[in-house]
């Protein structure tokens, strides 16, 4: 996040405190609604912090937020949006490198530490025996870090997405949403298990300095978008 | 009440034209625009115009401190935005001029 949004972000962070329950609720689904909108992440806080200020001045005038904001706060989002400059094909790419890198980072630590050579590795260092730093990559590995990015990303986005929707409405969706996520990972899961034949084998060492690197990168590109 | 539809192309240009009397934020805007008549324009209805007049340099904004409650954002006119209200006030008068030409006319042939 660069240093103006995320200075806003602590700003509205602050502000968030003093809604009232039901006005933070509303105010709640609205965010979620625009963070997966197609606006880059200061204009998602720009529209926060503006929304904030207006239904805080609402709520000093006793005023609810329908009055501000009209009954249909789907309709109020989709204008909003609509009137703010879409992502660049630059922040979009940002944003999908950021994903990977910081995905990676997360599963590469989980699958070191996870690794019976991980450990085997650690053990003969200790006592001094020879070291065999490869590690075996199945297709199941391989194949399940791909599909616990791509279902992480669709289960989030459906779930913001429908937000502002009837609750009941909600709810069907996230089901549905779930059950397609939930069976295209497990299909995945399936037929990676099914070959768990090693892909190809890694040095631990690169292995480290790839999940390393790509946490550092992840942190480069939020701070640049 | 104004239909939304009718109000759609209008509405902009109203907005512009309150704003150009004196720098306002947007609270205030929906309250002089019903003092002149325009019922029911809730700042949520302003807040995208105003998003978008900003983004097209129409108009400048500003936080300050209120004396009530959080920081405002007051708008003002700019320079570009004195020339499109200029241009939407005589495109405004052309529709009326036309409406209420037809309007009058009592369809006797001509």
């Amino acid at each position: 996040m660069k240093k103006e949004t995320q200075k806003l972000n602590q700003l509205n962070n602050a502000l968030d405190k003093k809604l009232s329950k039901a006005n933070n609720e509303v105010l709640t689904d609205i965010i979620c609604y625009l963070r997966v909108a197609n606006i880059s992440e200061y204009h998602q806080e720009v529209v926060r912090h503006d929304l904030l200020e207006m239904v805080l001045s609402a709520q000093e005038r006793n005023d609810d937020i329908q009055t501000v904001i009209g009954e249909d706060y789907k309709v109020f989002c989709d204008d909003v949006i609509a009137s703010l400059p879409p992502k660049t094909p630059k922040e979009k790419l940002y944003e999908l490198l950021d994903i990977v890198c910081l995905s990676t980072s997360i599963l590469g630590t989980i699958t070191l530490a996870m690794a019976s050579e991980t450990y085997a590795l650690i053990k003969d260092t200790i006592s001094g025996s020879p070291k065999d730093f490869q590690l075996s990559l199945s297709i199941f590995e391989v194949c399940a870090y791909f599909a616990i990015i791509i279902g992480a990303y669709i289960l989030v986005q459906v779930i913001l997405g429908k937000s502002l929707e009837h609750k009941a409405e909600t709810k069907h969706h996230i089901l549905k949403a779930f059950i397609k996520g939930a069976s295209f990972m497990a299909l995945l899961l399936l037929l990676a298990w099914i070959g768990k034949k090693t892909l190809f084998t890694v040095n631990i060492i690169v292995m480290l300095l790839i999940v390393i690197s790509s946490y550092w990168i992840h942190k480069l590109l939020s701070n640049a978008y | 009440m104004i239909p939304s539809q009718m109000l759609k192309g209008t509405l902009e240009g109203c907005i512009l034209k309150v704003i150009s009397h004196q720098e306002t934020y947007g609270y205030e805007i929906s309250q002089a625009l019903q003092t002149y008549g325009f019922s029911n324009i809730s700042e949520g209805t302003i807040y995208p115009i105003l998003l978008r007049l900003e983004k097209n340099a129409l108009i400048t904004a500003q936080h300050r401190t209120s004396p009530l409650g959080p920081k405002r954002k007051y708008f003002s006119i700019s320079q570009t935005g004195q020339v499109e209200l200029e241009t939407f006030l005589s495109n405004w008068q052309e529709l009326k001029t036309a409406v209420d030409t037809l309007f009058s006319d009592r369809g006797d042939p001509k």
